[in-house]
């Protein structure tokens, strides 16, 4: 009966996130007690941001920026990537790393979809980021939240290709049509 | 895990969350359908700063309903007040909602415990669409949570209509 219960807990607290911190189990680096929330953590925008440019053959290319102090403006229906400045991860839990409500009242999509991220990856997160007003975005704001997860059942360790970046990554997935369709026909 | 719907309509009459008006015929297999209430915020022209306060206009959905193009973006807000200082709500469009190309929310799903009022939707749409009020266009699941709880006390507490961003208070 006390393993159901314990099965039935689902999302960390914040208590219990500054425990598991404590404890090894959870890793956000540099920690700011401040930036605990009722059940996740806010975390904060790194220094670079890329944004789309052109294709060069099948591959993206991506302008790299280094945000300026007077702000970086994001463009509506531009795809932009960035990245934490904290490394986050965990050995123990699952995570899910999306925007904060403030930002998403601005219409500012924080990944594009892929909010999950795997047990025992530990890294600064790359950030999807797609603008649907005209947005001015800061180098250290805190701009979106984390939340970790329980699992249920053993886990293998996360041995995907993004799982030691730590810079804003680009998709390892050529990004032309044409090639996604070669690539899922395989 | 995450609460059933016969779970919610218990806890409800428990008073382990928080739903008003509450009718238990909108409880679906695992979350609570929410209706669209009838005020929403349009932002002004211009860049966005977080560091100021922006301007915009509220607007009330008429009966006839009202139009989003392609490509706008609009905050709404939810006719119940929703809110739980015993599980997490978790807010999704409807599938319906969401076949039409509208986004709900752009981001910021995850509310945090202790956190009541009528919840903001982020309206996206990604092809024309028209929004009624009282429309059933979301949908708040309910999620256990692990570990001591620490109740919300932010800046959008009891929120009453839509909430636009108050970003900029933290750099006050």
């Amino acid at each position: 009966m006390k393993n159901n219960i314990q099965i039935l807990h689902m999302i960390l607290t914040g208590g219990k996130i500054i425990e598991e911190i404590k404890n090894g189990n959870i890793t956000i680096l540099p920690f700011c007690v401040d930036q605990i929330n009722p059940n996740s953590y806010n975390y904060r925008l790194g220094k670079s941001i890329k944004v789309f440019d052109k294709f060069n053959g099948d591959k993206a290319v991506f302008k790299s920026i280094i945000i300026p102090t007077k702000g970086y403006v994001l463009k509506p229906c531009q795809m932009y990537l960035a990245n934490t400045k904290e490394i986050i991860g965990s050995s123990k839990y699952a995570m899910s790393l999306i925007g904060r409500s403030s930002i998403g009242r601005y219409g500012l999509f924080l990944q594009v979809s892929a909010n999950l991220g795997h047990t025992t990856s530990i890294h600064k997160w790359t950030l999807e980021i797609v603008a649907t007003k005209s947005i001015k975005v800061y180098s250290g704001m805190i701009i979106g939240q984390v939340s970790f997860w329980k699992n249920f059942g053993s886990f293998k360790k996360y041995e995907g290709k993004y799982g030691s970046i730590n810079y804003p990554g680009e998709s390892f997935t050529p990004l032309l049509p044409s090639k996604l369709y070669d690539i899922n026909r395989k | 895990m995450i609460l059933t719907g016969n779970k919610i309509i218990k806890e409800v009459r428990n008073n382990k969350i928080d739903i008003f008006p509450f009718n238990k015929k909108r409880a679906t297999t695992n979350s609570y359908d929410l209706s669209l209430g009838n005020k929403i915020i349009r932002y002004r022209k211009g860049i966005i700063d977080p560091r100021k306060k922006v301007l915009y206009d509220e607007i009330i959905i008429p009966k006839e309903g009202l139009v989003l193009q392609s490509g706008e973006f609009i905050l709404g807000h939810s006719e119940e007040r929703i809110g739980s200082d015993f599980y997490v709500p978790i807010i999704h469009g409807k599938s319906g909602t969401a076949r039409m190309g509208l986004f709900v929310h752009v981001t910021a799903d995850l509310i945090d415990i202790g956190s009541h009022g009528v919840t903001t939707f982020q309206l996206y749409a990604t092809l024309p669409v028209r929004i009624y009020p009282g429309m059933l266009i979301a949908q708040v699941s309910f999620w256990v949570p692990f570990g001591d709880i620490i109740l919300y006390k932010g800046k959008y507490q009891n929120s009453i209509g839509p909430q636009v961003s108050q970003i900029y208070k933290n750099f006050l």
